[in-house]
């Protein structure tokens, strides 16, 4: 491939058929940092359709989401009851289209993939979206790709341990890991329930995690009374948005739930989440640092944690594993880490190291399935993803998957139920006959059903194919199979050969 | 096009399972036909030995697990009981072909899932030390070429490069797979690449029948596939989402206890689908660890060590549970609060790749396991 497509195919998402290409590689991929472009997509189905501003009233804010899940969560119980009007599978349909949005987010993020011209952002996004996984567990649907946008998106340029804090704080990660059900062994609400006769304390889920995953990770060498302490500052952090624990909390209205919610955290920014009563007392110790009692301790621990040393060194190497090489060198995590350190964890500066060792490096990268097939549709023009206008005509779209559906197939999704340690970046992980079946097969798909914009030939000229590629795609004559060859060739899957 | 089928999808996005089969002897093949078949189902997120086997002989299990061991559970023996989602496998321990290993796991005490899985399929002596697993270098000795099937290939079953997956697709607008189309995408990659598109292509000649995902079908599938002439001689399904830190629950309809209820089911799909077959069969199951023997403060537990292994197949002639108790009293846990572990769950994979496929035991225990010393425990299982 030319410079700019290799670039973009080891960092970005591919150029779009009418974007012109950039003179200076390294300086275009920098600046990409910077571009501000809002949720592209398109509102139905036309074959080389353009993308558009999602309207807002698709893309609704905390507080709206919140309310839906709650709603949805409150329609289920008069359902369990039995209660007239709810039982029917119509009522239960219709209650999961209007209040839950783990499928029109999905579509979302795919427009905004596909159509997006931040694709280097995107990368990033996906990237640190994976690194804070959180998965549709505890039905938090709702969430998912609010945190993606907001705390993961909107804080690419500030620093990592900003998008640290804003991740861990969001209701997201806070019901993914059972943070919002945990509360501190000596709290005044735990004292309650002792009292009454009930169960309540600590769950460690996040501390853990935090830890393991999100932070320091194994090297570092920590202790269980580290997690434990990590666990005891982050009791008290968030609510399920849709529901107030307790039988008599089943059913109340919006407005009362507002209510009980500014008494429980004193506010209903579900995002700012604090129970007082469930927070553990006293100073604590992790990994040495010691943390004071109270709201602000967890920032102190977010703070304290992205600085460390094997924080650095940790997320340096997946990040080079992830844009660089497949078998990053010594040399690849260092540069990271440096960059890292000398900006004192500025994304800006660390996104920009990646950058340029991604340029540097002549290895091909392997790509996630999800990468590959964005890379696939805008490369091709098709049009693959159905409208955000479209997501109830079941009738009219039986032959386009929804997004969800996509990503399940693929064997990669964002919302997935899934470990919290991610998808791997080695694509070791990913050699599997029925991952490579699934490209074929996607491929052919895309061609049928997306009308591609451009032949294999222009394809090939575009991104200045190598040798290997044109010798496999004019083994064939049939426009399909140059089509699916090309998709699958070593160069555009980023594998060896290329 | 056809319709999404929404149940089948529901199912798997509940069940969270997958299959994989490997170990298929190519045509032409002359090594004399292994002994028998084995199968692992993978127990994601750390079982929980004491609810799914409670020792309710132990004093201290009602006192510290109060909330997490059902009431209605089935009796062993005087000292173990039996989870009652367990209905299947409890009906193989009444007629001998069931056992129970109990605290018992992998020699790792650091409670992450990642580690711990690493090590329950890589089955190496530290954390990602292993790119293959115990499985595949298994049936890499034994000289069984194979395939395998599901949508990843888990490192329990690599080491074999013959090994090939299978997961049912469903991806509208795809034709038939073109053999001559997959063979010439192979021949332009190189190395890795080039064999797994060639294993595409072998695939895209064998027809097979529409297999729903769910684990009890998977199981099913996967035992009459290795009960066929020349079929597969090992297979694996995962099962997620053990990890209950937040209301666990105690009887068959809590979190644990569902789960428990689709192993059972998914070992009633194996005892279905291998017909015959079970005769020579072992399954045993896997996981990366206990949980704590106190509840937590959210009606959960927490990551923990010992954990118990439940064994099914033919291949047992006597129903038993292999124990050494270590206790339950805060001075017998492991670190005042999980379970010990006093086998070492390496010798029960030894003995079940031992009495399967045919492997002397020194060689599983240096090749396999990397522990020449490794105890020997297949008379407590097999005789």
């Amino acid at each position: 491939m030319n410079e700019q497509f290799r670039i973009a195919h080891k960092l970005g998402l591919m150029f779009l058929q009418d974007t012109p290409l950039p003179e200076n590689v390294k300086a275009w991929a920098i600046s990409q940092l910077h571009v501000k472009s809002p949720a592209l997509g398109i509102k139905r189905w036309k074959s080389n359709a353009k993308g558009k501003e999602w309207p807002k009233s698709v893309q609704p804010d905390l507080l709206t989401r919140d309310n839906m899940f709650s709603l949805y969560k409150y329609n289920r119980k008069r359902e369990e009851m039995g209660l007239d009007g709810f039982t029917s599978e119509a009522a239960k349909q219709d209650n999961r289209r209007k209040n839950l949005l783990g499928k029109l987010d999905q579509l979302k993020f795919a427009h905004r993939n596909v159509y997006g011209e931040d694709q280097l952002k995107l990368r990033f996004t996906a990237f640190w979206a994976n690194h804070f996984t959180t998965g549709n567990i505890h039905d938090n649907q709702n969430h998912i790709g609010h945190a993606i946008d907001e705390a993961i998106l909107a804080n690419l340029n500030g620093n990592f341990s900003h998008m640290l804090y804003k991740m861990t704080t969001h209701s997201s990660m806070l019901t993914y890991l059972d943070n919002c059900w945990s509360c501190g062994e000596n709290s005044q609400n735990a004292i309650w329930a002792k009292k009454d006769g009930f169960l309540a304390g600590l769950n460690d889920n996040l501390g853990r995690e935090l830890l393991e995953l999100h932070t320091v990770s194994p090297t570092a060498k920590y202790t269980e009374s580290d997690i434990k302490n990590a666990a005891n500052v982050l009791a008290g952090w968030g609510i399920w948005p849709g529901r107030i624990s307790g039988e008599e909390h089943e059913l109340l209205s919006t407005e009362q739930r507002h209510t009980k919610l500014r008494k429980m955290g004193g506010t209903i920014n579900s995002w700012d989440f604090f129970k007082k009563d469930h927070a553990e007392p006293g100073t604590k110790r992790v990994l040495g640092k010691v943390i004071p009692a109270g709201k602000g301790g967890l920032k102190q621990l977010t703070d304290f944690l992205a600085s460390h040393e094997h924080t650095i060194n940790y997320i340096s190497f997946k990040l080079a594993q992830h844009f660089v090489s497949d078998n990053p060198s010594k040399s690849d995590v260092n540069y990271i880490a440096n960059a890292w350190k000398k900006s004192n964890g500025n994304l800006d500066q660390i996104h920009t190291a990646v950058i340029e060792r991604a340029i540097s490096s002549t290895e091909p990268k392997f790509q996630w399935p999800m990468t590959w097939l964005f890379q696939v549709v805008r490369l091709s023009g098709a049009t693959y993803f159905m409208g955000w206008d479209e997501m109830d005509d079941d009738d009219y779209n039986q032959g386009i998957m929804h997004a969800r559906e996509i990503f399940e197939e693929l064997g990669q999704s964002l919302w997935h139920e899934r470990q919290p340690d991610g998808y791997s970046s080695d694509k070791k992980e990913w050699l599997s006959g029925e991952m490579f079946e699934r490209r074929i097969r996607f491929a052919d798909a895309i061609y049928s059903g997306g009308y591609p914009a451009n032949t294999p030939d222009e394809i090939m000229d575009r991104i200045g194919a190598n040798e290997t590629t044109r010798s496999l795609v004019n083994s064939f004559n049939g426009r399909k199979d140059q089509f699916i060859a090309l998709m699958c060739s070593p160069e555009l899957m980023g594998l060896e050969n290329a | 096009m056809p319709k999404l089928n929404l149940t089948r999808r529901e199912f798997l996005k509940v069940s969270g399972a997958s299959l994989f089969l490997a170990g298929l002897p190519l045509p032409g093949f002359t090594k004399d036909k292994p002994p028998g078949t084995i199968s692992v189902i993978m127990l994601e997120g750390g079982m929980d030995g004491l609810t799914a086997v409670p020792p309710f002989g132990d004093p201290n299990l009602s006192k510290m697990r109060r909330g997490l061991t059902p009431d209605n559970y089935l009796k062993l023996n005087s000292f173990f009981g039996l989870h009652p989602s367990f209905q299947t496998f409890s009906g193989l321990m009444a007629k001998n072909n069931a056992s129970i290993v109990h605290a018992t796991n992998f020699p790792y005490t650091a409670r992450s899932h990642f580690e711990g899985q690493n090590l329950m399929q890589g089955g190496g002596l530290s954390p990602f030390s292993e790119t293959s697993g115990w499985l595949g270098r298994s049936l890499e000795l034994a000289k069984l070429p194979g395939r395998s099937l599901s949508l990843d290939m888990p490192l329990v079953l690599r080491g074999t490069d013959r090994n090939d997956n299978f997961y049912p697709a469903s991806i509208r607008g795809s034709g038939n797979l073109k053999t001559q189309l997959i063979d010439m995408i192979s021949m332009f990659h190189s190395n890795e690449g080039s064999s797994v598109f060639k294993k595409v292509s072998k695939k895209s000649t064998q027809k097979d029948s529409i297999v729903p995902r769910d684990p009890a079908s998977l199981a099913k599938y996967a035992g009459k596939a290795m009960s066929q002439e020349g079929g597969p001689l090992s297979s694996v399904i995962k099962v997620t989402q053990f990890d209950t830190h937040s209301n666990q629950g105690a009887d068959e309809f809590g979190r644990h206890g569902k789960l428990l209820k689709l192993v059972d089911e998914i070992i009633a799909g194996y005892r279905e689908g291998l017909g015959d077959a079970w005769d020579n069969s072992i399954i045993l199951t896997l996981t990366e660890f206990g949980r704590t023997v106190r509840i937590n403060g959210t009606w959960g537990t927490e990551h923990g060590y010992g954990s118990a292994g439940l064994l099914a197949g033919g291949a047992i002639t006597k129903s038993r549970v292999i124990s050494k108790w270590p206790g339950l009293a805060e001075n017998e846990q492991f670190e005042k609060r999980d379970l010990m572990s006093t086998i070492d769950y390496r010798s029960v994979c030894a003995a079940c790749i031992e009495n399967a496929l045919g492997l002397d035991h020194d060689l599983i225990a240096d090749k396999v396991f990397f522990t020449p010393d490794l105890p020997r425990v297949y008379d407590y299982i097999f005789s």
